[in-house]
């Protein structure tokens, strides 16, 4: 009953007009986010958090405005899924399998409204499974000491690649850049480290230059090389006739695909493109022959939508009571948090309590808000995804510069965003996974004070990180996160492949 | 052919063992030394990173194919754009560096010339305006600034 004394108080934060009107902001931006093709969830929330710094918002309201923007991604993802057949983010692919077809029959509208809907369930369940779970792990995470705290870090990377991953060991070169590019700067001692003189690094790498040059800039030099820039011929949307039979008929089909994708969600190394691929495969199961899946049954829209939506509430599971993010989009939201000050972590929920809740109970807000903008609004977003990406990304890009600009009115930091942006770009090339870096990054400082702090406890003696049950736990689904890819992983990626005719995921 | 992640391993190795070797140059902090120093999570993270490189060295994975001649010469031409425009935006003033920035990206992405150069310019007003008036953060105005009103 505390949980909910909370969250009526997080209502009371949610609900103030200014932060009302920027979760509006945020649904819609997210939405437009996700819709547009070439600008990844990831990748706008990133350009935002500057934006969101130069408005000088109150955290609450930054935080609040930008998990808008993350729900409203997801729901943006599904429409250019429908209507181009091209995935908007990661775990909307799953949606282009009924969702094409549907759009192809002249039912695009129809396919937009129910996976709306979808969208919306899925995502009411995983709030609502956030709302009772978080403080129960919040709770047990207080137990975990400096040496758990490590491992946990540890278990995080380890299972960041998700268990389809390709290579774990590229994750792991991910991550150590990421963690040896954190440890520029003056360190907590007070001890230069890697900053050769220059005045501009004693301060270490600001990670949002990194994230936002990470993703922008590589982007942008992506599109350049798959001269994508014309865009492509869009589906014309019908009137939309839905009857409440057909929105009953996809009601147990999302119910399922939510649940199913806020256990993804919170799992790690799950994450929402597993989320919505379970999510359809267990709809084929259950509907068996009466089905017409691929083909464009609105049952194959709702389930993978709702999966995906439900996956990436839950996503925020771990990210809120731990700290520890499962996926690309989720670590932005940490950037956001850590540079506002915000020690992320179970201390999160007694010591800023008003913004976790408020936070929560904004998703619960944003959902409705979201259903509301989706359907009645859904043309403005087609419109707007006709706008060919040769126009769109540079002025992205301009908007990252402008971005980047406003935190300290220097040119060194755009510099350093470029610089960051052609290495995200060999990067790729490589196929070494971006999300390690930025999570290296992220969490490289919190990592090298807990393995001080387990030292300085146990005087020099190493064993104290495996001293723990807790601890061992830990370090075996650490080893079980990079091992597993090698076994299942190929399995599982090639199931999806012939179900979807496209690489596996790559994180979302 | 799977030169991309060898070169790439050895290069990271190169790196973890510089890395490795800064640790060294470290000055001894204040106080003495304790269990662990400013160097001792930075020499973990060279061995993982040795050690996890020399796996791709080891078993790369098959390559990408690199964009030479055409298009690599546009990827330079984008990466140069955008360092000038960092270099240009202070002297120049944002809006006119936003104009040749976003008007020669969107040039070489494909559009009719004419067309890029007016979105460069209205989505640069567009922007300055914006961000002077109503989220009162100063953009330079640079070789504009006889414009200014205050």
């Amino acid at each position: 009953m505390e949980t909910l004394g909370f969250l009526i108080d997080g209502f009371g934060v949610a609900l103030a007009p200014h932060n009302l009107m920027f979760a509006l902001l945020g649904a819609f931006l997210g939405t437009l986010i996700g819709a547009l093709p070439g600008l990844g969830p990831a990748n706008g929330v990133a350009i935002l958090i500057p934006l969101a710094f130069t408005l000088g918002l109150a955290p609450e309201t930054a935080m609040i405005m930008l998990t808008a923007v993350y729900a409203g991604a997801m729901y943006g993802g599904r429409i250019s899924s429908i209507l181009l057949n091209i995935p908007g983010d990661e775990p909307a692919m799953m949606t282009c399998l009924d969702g094409y077809p549907m759009a192809q029959q002249g039912k695009a509208s129809e396919a937009l409204a129910i996976s709306a809907v979808a969208s919306f369930i899925g995502s009411l369940i995983a709030t609502i499974g956030l709302i009772l779970l978080a403080p129960l792990l919040a709770d047990f995470a207080l137990t975990f000491g400096p040496a758990e705290y490590f491992a946990l870090f540890l278990l995080a990377f380890a299972t960041l690649g998700g268990i389809t991953g390709k290579n774990p060991m590229k994750t792991v070169v991910a991550a150590a850049i990421g963690l040896m590019i954190a440890t520029v700067g003056i360190d907590n001692t007070g001890v230069q480290r890697y900053t050769f003189g220059v005045l501009e690094l004693y301060e270490g790498v600001d990670f949002i230059i990194a994230i936002v040059g990470l993703f922008a800039i590589s982007e942008l030099l992506f599109f350049i090389e798959e001269k994508a820039g014309g865009g492509k011929a869009k589906m014309a949307v019908n009137k939309l006739t839905l009857s409440w039979k057909d929105i009953r008929n996809i009601l147990p089909s999302s119910f399922r695909g939510g649940v199913l994708g806020f256990i993804a969600g919170v799992l790690p190394g799950a994450g929402a493109s597993l989320g919505s691929f379970i999510g359809y495969t267990l709809e084929k199961k259950i509907v068996g022959s009466k089905g017409y899946f691929g083909k464009g049954d609105p049952r194959g829209v709702a389930g993978p939508e709702a999966g995906n939506n439900g996956a990436s509430s839950g996503a925020l599971v771990p990210m809120l009571t731990l700290g520890v993010p499962g996926s690309g989009t989720t670590a932005v939201l940490l950037a956001l948090l850590i540079s506002l000050n915000i020690t992320p972590g179970p201390l999160m929920f007694t010591q800023n309590a008003d913004i976790v809740w408020g936070v929560i109970a904004a998703l619960l807000i944003g959902n409705f808000l979201l259903l509301v903008l989706n359907i009645p609004l859904v043309g403005i977003f087609v419109k707007l995804l006709s706008v060919p990406p040769m126009y769109l990304l540079p002025v992205v890009t301009m908007i990252a510069f402008v971005g980047i600009y406003s935190i300290s009115n220097t040119t060194f930091d755009l510099y350093f965003m470029v610089a960051f942006g052609v290495a995200g770009y060999l990067f790729r090339k490589l196929e070494i996974p971006l999300v390690p870096i930025i999570l290296g990054l992220l969490l490289g400082p919190e990592m090298e004070k807990n393995l001080r702090h387990a030292m300085d406890i146990s005087d020099g003696d190493w064993t104290i990180l495996w001293d723990s049950g807790l601890a061992i736990g830990l370090w075996v689904f650490a080893g079980l996160g990079l091992l597993l890819p090698y076994i299942v992983g190929p399995l599982l990626r090639r199931r999806m492949q012939v179900q979807t005719g496209t690489g596996g995921p790559e994180g979302d | 052919m799977t030169f991309n992640d060898r070169i790439f391993g050895v290069l990271m190795i190169v790196l973890a063992v510089a890395y490795g070797w800064g640790t060294t140059q470290f000055p001894e902090p204040f106080g003495g030394t304790e269990a662990v120093g400013p160097e001792t999570f930075p020499r973990l993270l060279a061995v993982v990173l040795a050690l996890s490189s020399l796996y791709m060295v080891v078993r790369p994975d098959p390559d990408n194919a690199w964009p030479w001649s055409r298009t690599g010469i546009e990827l330079i031409i984008a990466v140069v754009v955008l360092i000038l425009y960092a270099m240009l935006l202070q002297p120049l003033g944002f809006i006119i560096s936003t104009t040749l920035a976003v008007g020669t990206l969107c040039w070489r992405m494909g559009s009719a010339p004419v067309r890029a150069f007016v979105t460069g310019a209205a989505s640069g007003v567009v922007v300055f305006l914006l961000f002077n008036f109503a989220l009162d953060l100063a953009l330079p105005l640079g070789l504009l600034s006889f414009l200014e009103v205050s």
